[in-house]
């Protein structure tokens, strides 16, 4: 999900750390407001928050392991204007004091972990929350984690695979990531929308669940935003940051019609190519309907069979605990 | 039952345990005293295979307790069965939603039918008498109910040793006073009893033997606790009393 | 109470605890990189002062990052070599295995690319990995950290955010060991086989939240008596010495390098 230095160009890097300024300024301003001033050093509290729930892993299915990102639960517990600024810390601090790189990329990796991601996850929280009903609140918090996650790793995704259709030397090899949309896309989303997503989910939800049991205070819920504007800006910034990381490329001509097409149709063509993930995943056509038509279709059914089975479980999952707590 | 030969053992350069030697048998209960920062807290939790000496070894009933060894599962958790860890600070211990949660932890990982665990729990609830306290959230309980139930959701898994650090700290006279006849049973009825402390007002009879730290790090008298407790020049001299 | 006094037979079940000793070990990981927050080291390149190293660190990475020429590249390279037999030896230790770990999964990654021709390219992703992970870990293990948070005045970054980020390096410390406590003490009562493993963790992350909150809101109120009204000064105090001169000029030759 952190995009290393390097893998993107410094226009794609700047571009995105541009994007971020007017988040950080709104955000900064919103939590001095709502915090007040005396209280920000509470926010250096919270980045250091976010940036351990990264270290505590959770087994996954077949043996490894993984971790969460945390944006989401930041973003429910303390708002998203405070978990923007959280995250974007503790990003910081990763990048310049432990290491990994990505100085350079903090921009990009803020607007995904600390942008898209917080705010996504307020938004489908508060939408999905309802009066007091306890399931539905930890529906909304998995919800929240799942979609959040996977709306960053396209971002992610989308960023990594733009770079060799912008970035080209002259020999037409790409200059950074090399791989295409056609194959970032699938190489994120398939483990994400899987695996990470759910574990994203259930971390949310879980946190979420025993921190409202052992006391109810803690959580950001109240406060409303009013959903209007920074709806109409998220679907604004979700439109125009490809736009705008096109128009900082150096090439508009060399965006040929197949690219256009791979963008917007995510055309399987040069799967072969790379990985082959495609030996992975049965059939994939649905009769009937033309091949990228049915694509994009199967790809939607997928994803909203695993939203509603993951709902499912996870609502199972709550029930039998409240149970076994409640009844003692 | 417990050995501990040579060990040493630093943090970074800091060092904290200089060239132990101990030895521990079935049944003992035997009080580790010395002043802050003399290396009490840190045998401790050697002897409960959370940190592993540089220099030395360590055995528990005959086996050598290393990072390797506890590396098998099945082992390790035979091993942490057997002995239990009351931290010194239990706020890190507890992380249940529930007391009953908390203390049902240890034996629902063991398999245990859900009668059997209730039957534990309850019993433990009212061994520490805190059965008000069932259904409440641990973490926002008082200093003195966390030790309670820190204490109980160890002896929830019924370890033939009993290791504490501090238990005593910050507790008022009268729960002090029941902690140390809850240690006086226990080791009556066959528990091996290891505990870390500076504070003598409250724990007389528990223990019949004591083990003194220096600041240096090393051990400077090994006896009977009525002996040492009634040298008050000694203990004056090491910055005990 | 029979069972408490009596000693059981028990044969623990199968189940692994992977889980909590990854988590043990990437925080122990953590919680030892920040130690050097204390200890004081000699050395020629611990001594230059920390705004000219942030710097020229930030300008060299960006530098790099954007070059395509071999000439420069291959300098940088020489720098970043020169900066690293400055360092003590179990500083140089650390720094090269980040930075050797870093390109080799860069380079697995691109392994397919490379497969398809793209090998010139790939080749110079791995060697700016390679040089930018080790610059700011260079930055990292010669520089106090305070320092290097003082520096960023420079960077026009407000005072407020500086003493945010203080706050947040000194919890990551104190939040690191109450986790590993906290995990600690899980792993010691995990006797058998845990049924919810993701509770366990939750649970774990949701008192960490609580204390930090906790503990932020004292901090908060211990500030305020002390005079905290929101409003901070860091101040950024250096002097320039020899050493300083020499580095400036060195990473001045080597921007000129660049153009
Ligand atoms: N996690 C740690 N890191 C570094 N030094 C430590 C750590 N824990 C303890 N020490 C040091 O080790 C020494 C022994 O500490 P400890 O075993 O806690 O003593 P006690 O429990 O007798 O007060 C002290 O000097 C202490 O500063
Ligand atoms: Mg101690």
């Amino acid at each position: 999900m952190h995009i290393p230095e390097n893998y993107l160009s410094p226009s794609t890097c700047a571009v995105l750390g541009a994007a971020m300024v007017p988040v950080w300024k709104r955000a900064s301003a919103n939590v001095k407001r709502e915090f007040s001033k005396k209280k920000m050093p509470l926010l250096g509290v919270g980045a250091a928050f976010s940036f351990l729930i990264m270290m505590f892993n959770l087994p996954l299915p077949g043996g490894t392991t993984g971790h969460a990102v945390g944006a989401a639960l930041i973003s429910i517990l303390l708002g998203p204007y405070a978990a923007s600024i959280s995250v974007t810390i503790a990003l910081a601090v990763q990048a310049l004091f432990f290491g990994d790189g990505g100085i350079l990329a903090l921009g990009a990796n803020a607007f995904n972990l600390a942008f898209i991601m917080p705010f996504t996850a307020h938004y489908i929280y508060k939408i999905m929350m309802g009066r007091g009903g306890n399931r539905r609140n930890y529906i909304a918090a998995f919800l929240a984690g799942y979609v959040s996650l996977n709306a960053a790793a396209l971002f992610t995704a989308v960023e990594l695979g733009i770079q060799p259709v912008l970035f080209k030397d002259a020999s037409g090899m790409p200059l950074y990531n090399p791989y295409g949309l056609s194959i970032s896309v699938p190489a994120m989303m398939i483990p994400h929308l899987l695996v990470a997503g759910v574990v994203e989910g259930i971390v949310t939800a879980g946190v979420y669940g025993y921190i409202r049991k052992v006391s109810g205070e803690g959580l950001n819920e109240g406060r409303g935003l009013k959903i209007r504007p920074l709806y109409v800006a998220l679907i604004v910034m979700i439109i125009l940051s490809p736009l705008g990381l096109l128009a900082s490329g150096t090439a508009w001509g060399e965006w040929g019609a197949d690219e256009i097409k791979s963008i917007v149709g995510f055309v399987p063509q040069g799967m072969e190519k790379g990985f082959n993930f495609k030996s992975s995943l049965p059939d994939y056509t649905v009769p009937g309907f033309s091949e990228h038509m049915g694509y994009i279709l199967s790809g939607i059914i997928g994803v909203l069979i695993i939203v509603f089975l993951f709902m499912a479980i996870s609502a199972a999952l709550f029930i039998k605990r409240e149970v076994k707590i409640t009844d003692k | 039952m417990i050995e501990i030969r040579n060990i040493s053992f630093s943090y970074k350069d800091a060092p904290a345990l200089k060239d132990i030697n101990l030895y521990i048998a079935k049944g003992e209960s035997i009080a580790l005293i010395g002043p802050n920062g003399s290396g009490k807290s840190t045998l401790l939790k050697i002897i409960n295979g959370i940190l592993f000496p540089q220099r030395g070894e360590y055995f528990f009933d005959g086996t050598s307790i290393t990072a390797k060894r506890l590396e098998d599962n099945a082992f390790s958790k035979k091993f942490h069965k057997r002995i239990g860890f009351v931290f010194q600070s239990s706020d890190s211990q507890l992380f249940n939603p529930t007391v009953y949660d908390e203390i049902a932890f240890a034996p629902r990982q063991m398999g245990l039918s859900e009668g059997e665990i209730e039957r534990r729990v309850s019993d433990l609830l009212k061994l520490l008498q805190i059965e008000e306290l069932r259904c409440r959230v641990p973490y926002h309980l008082s200093g003195g109910e966390k030790r309670k139930v820190a204490v109980a959701s160890v002896l929830a898994h019924n370890p033939d040793v009993l290791v504490l650090d501090e238990p005593m700290n910050g507790l008022d006279p009268k729960t002090k006073r029941f902690l140390r006849d809850l240690l006086i049973k226990l080791n009556s009825h066959g528990k091996t009893i290891i505990c870390s402390t500076h504070d003598f007002e409250y724990v007389d009879g528990v223990f019949k033997r004591a083990v003194v730290f220096s600041k240096e790090h090393t051990i400077i008298r090994d006896d009977e606790y009525g002996r040492i407790i009634s040298d008050d020049e000694f203990l004056y001299e090491n910055n005990i009393k | 109470m029979d069972w408490l006094f009596r000693e059981d037979r028990y044969e623990p079940g199968s189940d692994s605890l992977k889980f909590i000793d990854k988590s043990l070990m990437s925080i122990l990981k953590i919680l030892s990189k920040i130690d050097r927050l204390g200890g004081q080291r000699r050395g020629i390149l611990y001594g230059v002062t920390p705004p000219l190293k942030l710097i020229s660190t930030i300008l060299t990475v960006v530098c790099v990052s954007t070059s395509r020429d071999a000439t420069f590249l291959l300098s940088a390279g020489l720098f970043v070599l020169i900066n690293l037999i400055m360092l003590e030896k179990s500083d140089r230790k650390r720094v090269l295995a980040l930075g050797i770990t870093a390109s080799s999964f860069s380079a697995v990654m691109l392994i397919p690319s490379m497969a398809t021709g793209n090998i010139i390219n790939s080749l110079i992703i791995v060697y700016k990995v390679l040089l930018t992970v080790s610059m700011a870990n260079i930055l990292s293990v010669s520089t106090g950290w305070f320092d290097v948070s003082a520096s960023l005045k420079l960077l026009l970054i407000p005072d407020i955010f500086i003493l945010v980020l203080e706050i947040t390096l000194k919890y990551i410390y104190l939040l690191g060991e109450i986790s590993l406590n906290m995990l600690t003490a899980l792993k010691i009562r995990s006797i058998g086989k845990n049924n919810n493993k993701y509770s366990s963790i939750s649970a774990l992350m949701g008192n960490l939240f609580l204390k930090s909150k906790e503990m932020g809101e004292e901090l908060y109120s211990a500030m305020e008596c002390r005079g905290f009204t929101g409003e901070y000064k860091r101040v950024l105090a250096f002097n320039i010495s020899r050493i300083d001169a020499v580095y400036a000029i060195i990473v001045l030759a080597l921007t000129a390098a660049y153009f």
